[in-house]
């Protein structure tokens, strides 16, 4: 975007001395630069990976289910794993911008927009696996209750049902939450830009001007919103985990779950923003905005529910044998020790044991060991749900149909393909929206006043 | 030309900004307009205003949003009672599930409308005096009124430090 | 299906067999648009018919829909079976509607086999026919299996004008043994009728009487009588065997014996009985038995067995002081080259505990009679091998593949001038023939047997032949010694002229609509012979290096002599002991198999002095340590899609002269040594873990336990009074809320019983739901990766200690429990599982979307998904390739890619009786609906009706003192009721 304003120097003079509401403007908005070659190459790479998950699809809807790895009594396997996961990634967005925004807790601001759009896209990419793990995708829209010549409604007593609500309403209210906080900064690029993209920004910002009215309502509405999010973020999370917990298995039937995936989602969810964070924040130069101690506080955030989460691990297998459920005990047996052993150690240490490092400040400061440990997060949190479905459905009560489940390619290949989608979107959001809240990064600042030296 | 409708003072400082808000409260000048890079306490204590009425919007669309949740719920439950695992037709706490969620979803969506239905936007097209500048990092203050007035504001926001002050 | 039923429809049928069945004309099935007037669209007829899937020749019921075959039944009036039909016997219809039949007649030329004209080859036949005739004596074979009645007459005629003998009645399993020995002991050359109803002890030296030893399941159903657990008692079953079959799953107690060894434990028995002055004997035969039987002591027979002494005598301890007991032997599995010592050694027990003429009956005939003994089929190769038969005439049998390959008939039946074929099916045998015309299967087919003495059972067609080109081998023989010149048949022109000879049309066709003539049969007095004791009474020899252990090769309950191959329900069929389908394992015991580093699954080279194979180890209990076994029936290089290719065939792995005292091959008379080869595969079983661990699914409890009322306890044990009565009362309030809309209206409310102290696990229920709805067979890897479909499962579990022979195993069939608070409903979010008003779990296929939630959440794991598209044609997995698909039940749905399906208690068999009821204008009654799992039970284990009746089976059934629920404490009160299996203990 030449028509832009120009960018900042490669090194500020006065680096860690705080940017004034100028160079705040124009250090974000050159975020929107055009792409190099590093970004196109990296979208090509996406879309291939994309393209290959959508093959994969295709092949299964031609051919059916049986193209997975499937082994009954195992029905649900990556597919599900897949989509817990990423509907965990998307809750440290809204806790991040949401409940934090509640907390006024002020290192958000640097971080929130980021978080935001990741939030945004991980439901994207969550939403698509209800469906495509259907047996008839094509009748996905069946679990909708609208007026229909089949004459039968969703039945609302089912978890799938609540799901459908929960995760659609959370897109909906996400979103809206993104675009809201959107408008004043699209509003400063507006002001920037020249030809049609002040025309498109133009659009995109309501004609926002900033007058004192506009604040006014503006600043209510985001308090109320941030007040929806809330709840809606633990809530969204406890239905995802009645999935389970709804159900008789083994090893899914436990009160403990709404807290435990909670506490899991904001785990991985802060995981995956330290994890995105890291190269945007070098690739675009944000050092001054983004800060080291923000990547602290999110440390302490992961170590926290780090621990949460650990204390439920130890629990379910504590309530196993305390419960004196033969059903539970031996599933809990079998989840340590049985043969899906790997999976529940791999499990245990990302998410229990390597996460202990963030005790330390030196771990906490240093970038790169974030990013290599928020890695560990990713995968130990996918692993969690797979631990959870798999090993519960493949040890249940009848012995007789005891059975063994690995992924098979098409299921691998959609995995891909999820990430990619993810990916997709979230290149091009960084390009075509300021990835840091101006407006609320200059809040943040303090104001000129009289009588200051001229910067 | 003809008579400006009104002037509008640039201000590269807040307290600035402040200073002429509040001068311009005490000449009783009833119709103004402040454009500012950011909402900061310091503007909406000089501008008073009083409570916005969004949340009563917030309120009600929530309320609405519990309503329709389990009237939706029930009513399809009824429309052909199907019994399931021996659970009665109507069975309240999956039906909270609903109702909760749509709590929100509506609720929500009426805050936002209520928000753009108070605030006048969307607003295409120019504001008076509104200049780019004030999505970066000046504040402006823009006064309307008869030209006697415009005359005293011009002076009142060089006297408060304005950096510019033009007509519009 | 029901007797009234059957009544009602009998009548059609006589008609339908006089007008539409006549299976030489090539009219097509007749299509919708001219509809016939004796067929009501939607109304099933019945044609009475007998079974031809083995020689046993139960009574059978074929229901056609528009005038096509889709089921098999059992004949309630047949005395063969009373109304009972095995897996075998219901897997007819895909013999009928095999893709794989010949459909036309073939010649072998230098190109391989072409398409040929009937006249041509009528015609050539018959010219080599005269040829040989002319050339001299027995120069002309004919070969079929076990054949009595009419059609065996006139075979024999026919093969007369061609101035020949050489008939050879070849059945693969001849039980030879057992009529040497009956001639040997009491001058009767016949197999004896057994009485397993009247006997109060029941002692098998290796007969698997209930899976294909003579009639499996007419013996099922006595057995059943006799072992289940009524009026607070049941007969013992002890199984005296070196490895535990199907048939052993249900004895009270396993005795291990060394193979070979079977003959002097039941000698040894007989001593002890006879020391314990428990003998029925008296005068001179007292003495020459005593001093025949002096020399086996306890202690001498127990060191050749390797059994306790004290289990020898307490044996016969038992065996003598129930009376009637009875003794049975000549399984497959224990024919062994002592096989006809073992047998005169169980008819001289019988007779020692006075049990000959009581449960062991001799009659004037018996279908075995005149089948041949492997010596003459050896004879027969010898003959063909020395250049001495010019034509060959197979109809029926493959010796290609049941003759042990150092038999070298491939060879000799190559120096035969002129081979012709008459076979339904290209198999080994036609594959070497010049000339392959296609045959007819039983179905389709005229005839009559007598499967036992004083019954004649009819074979009649249930429909137009498939294949147009098709005829009956009978016809094909009528017109080729027309053209040869040689009138036979006195003047037959067809299968049922000369089955008709002779017989009044009346007659003949009340005959035809009961199924044949029944009458009772005078047993015959025998007395003992001396003979027997010219045979030596020693543990009989094994081929091959000591040390290695002994094979034991026994017939496969589903594909028998193997004739079941290429019939996907037998091939999907689990074996009833390892549970295994579509391959061919070896059994190896726990201890064996750790010593030789072997595990499931791994491929292992078994040699022996004749052969060698390739099978996958199974690691079982069930087998000695010093004993591996193979099951007969896969390593076809011919006969069809299923069957090519598939498994090993262990009868290579035997020498063709190891035979006993009766010219049998001894089929359990080598050592083979395991090799591993490094390779490993996949087990199609369908088991996941072989013990129930205590969770109480397939219960048992000792005779003593349920004298006493005591039950066995499962995990629901733990709920206390209190719990239970507040689980009472929440259950009440939930129905008392149900009542609405059209629930609020009296229903009735299904239920189900499976008495498991009768079920025996033959797995007939599991063929007759494939058969019933329209169950896809998915192939051997998708069956490896526990994807069978098959709505109800037998499930077997191994209780106790497994290392020793003293351990019990549970059977128990699983299939949709049709809870009343069924997890699986509420969490479908289209309502596709819901529960109908009498008390069904509804699977409302078209509405599921396929999230399988409610299959996570069975906790009895009885759902079953459509993971491939099963019923369409062209995809990878597609079941019902033309014209099997004819085979499909139109009342029953085909199920698409991507929904779940399960049991519905046969809903549509429901349906039907309720609109026949109503139609009627008639109550329903008691026994109107039974599933087909029910109906088909030779066991009578599974009882089904109405709950709310106070007075149907079902509800007293479910009050038994017995009855339980499987996971109770889980609350879903199940609409199954499980009765316990009683199991005798100690001193009957």
């Amino acid at each position: 975007m030449a028509t832009l304003a120009t960018p900042v120097a490669a090194a500020p003079v006065h680096a860690d001395a705080p940017p004034t509401y100028a160079e705040t403007t124009r250090d974000v908005i050159a975020t929107l630069q055009p792409p190099g070659r590093k970004y196109f190459a990296g979208m090509a790479l996406v879309l291939a990976g994309l393209a290959f998950g959508a093959f994969c699809w295709g092949y299964q809807l031609r051919y059916g289910l049986g193209v997975t790895g499937y082994q009954p009594p195992i029905f649900w396997g990556s597919y599900i794993t897949t989509f817990v996961f990423w509907v965990g990634i998307a809750h440290s967005g809204t806790l991040i911008s949401a409940i934090l925004l509640l907390f006024r807790s002020g290192w958000r601001t640097a971080v929130y927009r980021a978080a935001e759009m990741m939030t945004v896209f991980a439901v994207m990419t969550a939403g698509l696996f209800p469906i495509l793990h259907l047996g008839r995708a094509w009748y996905a829209y069946w679990v909708f209750p609208y007026p229909n010549f089949r004459g039968v409604w969703s039945n609302f007593r089912s978890p799938l049902v609540w799901d459908v609500f929960a995760i659609s309403t959370y897109l909906t209210v996400s979103a809206t939450f993104l675009t809201m906080g959107l408008i004043p900064d699209v509003a400063a690029v507006r002001d920037q830009a020249r030809g049609w993209r002040k025309k498109l920004y133009g659009m995109l910002s309501f004609g926002w001007k900033g007058s004192d009215r506009e604040w006014h309502h503006f600043g209510r509405m985001y308090l109320y919103l941030a007040g929806f999010a809330t709840p809606l973020v633990l809530s969204v999370h406890s239905v995802v985990s009645w999935d389970f917990a709804m159900a008789i298995v083994p090893g899914w039937h436990a009160t403990i779950f709404a807290p435990y995936f909670v506490a899991g989602a904001i785990f991985s969810g802060c995981g995956m923003v330290i994890t995105i964070l890291v190269p945007l924040r070098k690739a675009f130069r944000l050092e001054r905005y983004i800060r080291v101690s923000h990547f602290e506080s999110l440390a302490k955030v992961c170590l926290l529910t780090a621990s949460i989460v650990a204390y439920a691990y130890a629990t379910e297998f504590f309530m196993a044998w305390y419960s004196g459920n033969p059903f539970e005990r031996a599933s809990f047996y079998s989840r340590a020790f049985g043969q899906y052993w790997w999976a529940t150690w791999i499990m245990l240490t990302c998410n229990a044991f390597i996460p202990q490092l963030l005790w330390f400040k030196k771990v906490r400061t240093s970038v790169p060991t974030l990013f290599v440990i928020s890695i560990f997060i990713n995968i130990g949190m996918w692993f969690e749900r797979f631990v959870i479905i798999v090993t519960g459905l493949s040890h249940e009560y009848e012995p007789w149909q005891w059975s063994y489940y690995v992924p098979r390619w098409p299921e691998l290949g959609i995995l891909v393909g999820s990430f990619c989608w993810f990916s997709m979107w979230f290149l091009l959001a960084i390009k075509f929206l300021p990835s840091v809240a101006i407006a609320e990064m200059k809040e943040a600042l303090p104001p000129p006043l009289k009588g200051e030296a001229h910067r | 030309m003809s008579a400006p409708a009104g002037v509008v003072g640039v201000f590269g400082r807040l307290d600035a900004a402040v200073e002429a808000v509040g001068s311009l409260k005490a000449r009783g000048y009833a119709n103004y307009r402040v454009y500012s890079p950011v909402p900061r306490p310091e503007l909406a204590d000089a501008l008073a205003k009083k409570e916005s009425p969004v949340r009563v919007f917030t309120l009600a669309g929530a309320l609405c949003g519990t309503a329709f949740g389990f009237f939706y719920a029930i009513a399809t439950s009824l429309d052909w009672p199907l019994i399931t695992g021996g659970k009665p037709i109507i069975s309240w706490p999956p039906f909270v599930v609903i109702g909760f969620e749509t709590t929100i979803l509506i609720g929500s969506l009426v805050t936002v409308g209520a928000m753009f239905l108070l605030a006048g936007l969307p607003k295409l097209g120019r504001a008076p005096g509104y200049d780019p500048r004030f999505s970066d990092d000046k504040f402006g203050v823009v006064a309307f009124g008869g030209p006697a007035q415009l005359a005293e504001a011009r002076d009142l926001f060089r006297a408060a430090g304005a950096e510019e002050v033009k007509d519009v | 299906m029901e007797r009234r039923r059957f009544l009602q429809v009998a009548g059609a049928a006589g008609v339908g067999v006089a007008a539409g069945c006549s299976p030489v004309s090539g009219e097509r099935l007749l299509p919708y648009v001219n509809e016939s007037d004796q067929l009501t669209p939607g109304i099933p007829e019945y044609y009475a018919s007998t079974c031809r899937e083995c020689p046993a020749g139960c009574g059978i019921v074929v229901k056609t829909r528009e005038a096509r075959a889709i089921k098999v039944e059992g004949n309630p009036q047949h005395p063969v079976g009373r109304g009972h039909l095995c897996a075998r016997g219901q897997a007819a219809l895909q013999g009928l509607y095999d893709p794989d039949r010949v459909r036309q007649p073939y010649r072998r030329t230098a190109r391989g086999l072409e398409p040929v004209a009937w006249d041509e080859a009528i015609q050539a036949i018959g010219m080599s026919l005269g040829v040989a005739a002319t050339s001299g004596p027995d120069r002309v074979a004919l070969v079929t299996g076990a054949e009595t009645g009419p059609l065996d007459a006139f075979y024999d005629e026919w093969l007369a004008a061609f101035r020949s003998r050489r008939r050879l009645r070849y059945e693969a399993f001849a039980y030879e043994p057992l009529r040497e020995a009956s001639q040997l002991t009491f001058g009767v050359a016949a197999v004896p009728e057994y009485d397993f109803a009247a006997a109060q002890y029941v002692l098998s030296f290796g007969a698997d009487f209930l899976e294909t030893w003579l009639s499996p399941v007419e013996y099922t159903r006595q057995f059943a009588e006799a072992h289940g657990w009524r009026d607070r008692r049941m007969t013992k079953f002890v199984a005296v065997e070196p490895r535990r079959g199907l048939t052993g799953y249900s004895a009270d107690e396993w005795i291990a014996p060394k193979p070979g060894t079977e003959g002097l434990l039941a000698l040894g028995i007989a001593a002890s009985v006879l020391r314990h002055g428990k003998a029925e004997l008296s005068g001179a035969e007292a003495d020459r038995v005593h001093g025949f039987l002096s020399r086996f002591t306890s202690r001498a027979v127990a060191d050749a067995a390797g059994v306790a002494e004290s289990v020898i005598e307490r044996v016969a301890r038992e065996f003598a002081a129930a009376r009637p007991s009875l003794a049975v032997t000549g399984g497959v599995a224990g024919q062994h080259r002592a096989a006809t010592q073992t047998a005169a050694a169980v008819n001289l027990l019988n007779y020692v505990a006075g049990n000959v003429g009581r449960t062991v009956r001799y009659h004037g005939t018996s279908p075995w009679d005149r089948v041949s003994r492997y010596r003459d089929a050896v004879a027969w190769v010898a003959a063909m091998r020395a250049g001495s038969i010019d034509v060959a005439i197979v109809q029926g049998p493959n010796p290609a593949f049941t003759l042990p390959k150092s038999a070298g008939f491939a060879d000799a039946f190559k120096k035969v001038g002129l081979k012709v074929a008459l076979a339904s099916h290209l198999d080994e045998t036609a594959e070497l023939c010049d000339y392959v015309l296609p045959d007819l299967t039983p179905l389709e087919q005229w005839g009559a047997v007598e499967p036992a003495a004083g019954v004649r059972s009819y074979v009649q067609p249930a429909m137009t032949p498939v294949f147009d080109d098709a005829r009956q081998a009978a016809d094909v023989l009528l017109a080729i010694a027309a053209k040869a010149g040689k009138p036979v048949g006195r003047g037959a022109t067809g299968a049922r002229d000369l089955v008709a000879a002779g017989q009044a049309p009346a007659a003949l066709d009340h005959a035809l609509q009961r199924g044949g003539t029944f009458a009772a049969a005078p047993a015959r007095p025998v007395r003992l012979a001396p003979d027997f004791a010219r045979l030596p009474y020693q543990a009989p020899a094994f081929d091959g290096d000591a040390g290695a252990p002994v094979l034991v090769v026994y017939p496969s309950a589903a594909l028998y002599d193997g004739r079941g191959a290429n019939k996907g329900w037998l091939q999907e069929l689990p074996d009833g002991a390892t549970r295994i389908a579509w391959q061919t394992w070896i059994e190896v015991h726990p201890q064996t198999a750790a010593r030789l580093g072997v595990a499931d699954g791994d491929v292992v080279a078994v040699t022996s002095p004749h052969g060698k194979v390739e099978a996958l180890v199974y690691v079982y209990p069930g087998v000695r340590p010093d004993v591996v076994a193979m099951p007969i029936g896969q390593g076809h290089t011919a006969y069809g899609r299923n069957a090519r290719g598939r498994g090993a065939n262990p009868l290579e792995l035997l020498g063709a002269d190891a035979t006993d005292a009766s010219g049998a091959l001894a089929f359990c008379s080598t050592r083979v040594t395991l090799a591993k080869t490094g390779r490993s595969v996949r087990l199609a079983t369908t088991e996941g873990s072989p013990r129930q661990l205590g969770r109480g699914i397939a219960r048992a409890v000792s005779t003593a336990g349920a004298l006493a009322g005591r039950v066995e306890p499962g995990p629901e044990a733990a709920v206390t009074d209190a719990e239970r009565a507040a689980l009472a009362a929440a259950a009440a309030s939930q129905r008392a809320r149900a009542e609405i809309g059209v629930y609020a209206q009296p229903h009735p409310k299904w239920e189900m019983t499976i008495d498991l102290s009768r079920c025996t696990g033959c797995q007939a229920c599991v063929t007759a739901c494939y058969a019933e709805n329209n169950i896809p067979v998915v192939g051997e890897e998708q069956v490896a990766r526990h994807r069978g479909m098959a709505w109800l499962r037998l499930e077997r579990y191994f209780e106790g200690d497994t290392s020793g022979s003293d351990f019990q195993v549970r059977q128990i069939p699983m299939l949709c429990q049709q809870c009343e608070a069924a997890p699986c409903e509420p969490v479908c979010p289209v309502y596709a599982a819901y529960h109908t008003p009498d008390g069904l779990n509804g699977q409302i296929y078209n509405r599921c979307v396929g999230t399988r939630y409610c299959a996570n959440n069975c906790p009895y794991k009885v759902r079953y998904f459509n993971w491939w598209d099963y019923g369409r044609d062209g995809d990878p997995y597609f079941a019902f390739a033309e014209p099997l698909n004819w085979q499909l039940n139109p009342d029953v749905t085909v199920r698409t890619k991507g929904v779940m399906e399960k049991c519905t208690f046969c809903v549509q068999r429901i349906r039907f009786a309720q609109n026949d009821a109503k139609v009627r204008k008639r109550e329903l009654a008691d026994g109107d609906v039974t599933p087909a799992c029910a109906q088909t039970c030779p066991a009578d284990a599974i009882v089904f009706g109405d709950a709310h009746d106070p007075a149907s089976r079902v509800s007293r059934l479910k009050g038994d003192a017995r009855g339980y629920h499987v996971f109770d404490l889980l609350n879903t009160r199940p609409g199954i009721t499980y009765l316990e299996r009683v199991i005798a203990d100690g001193e009957a």
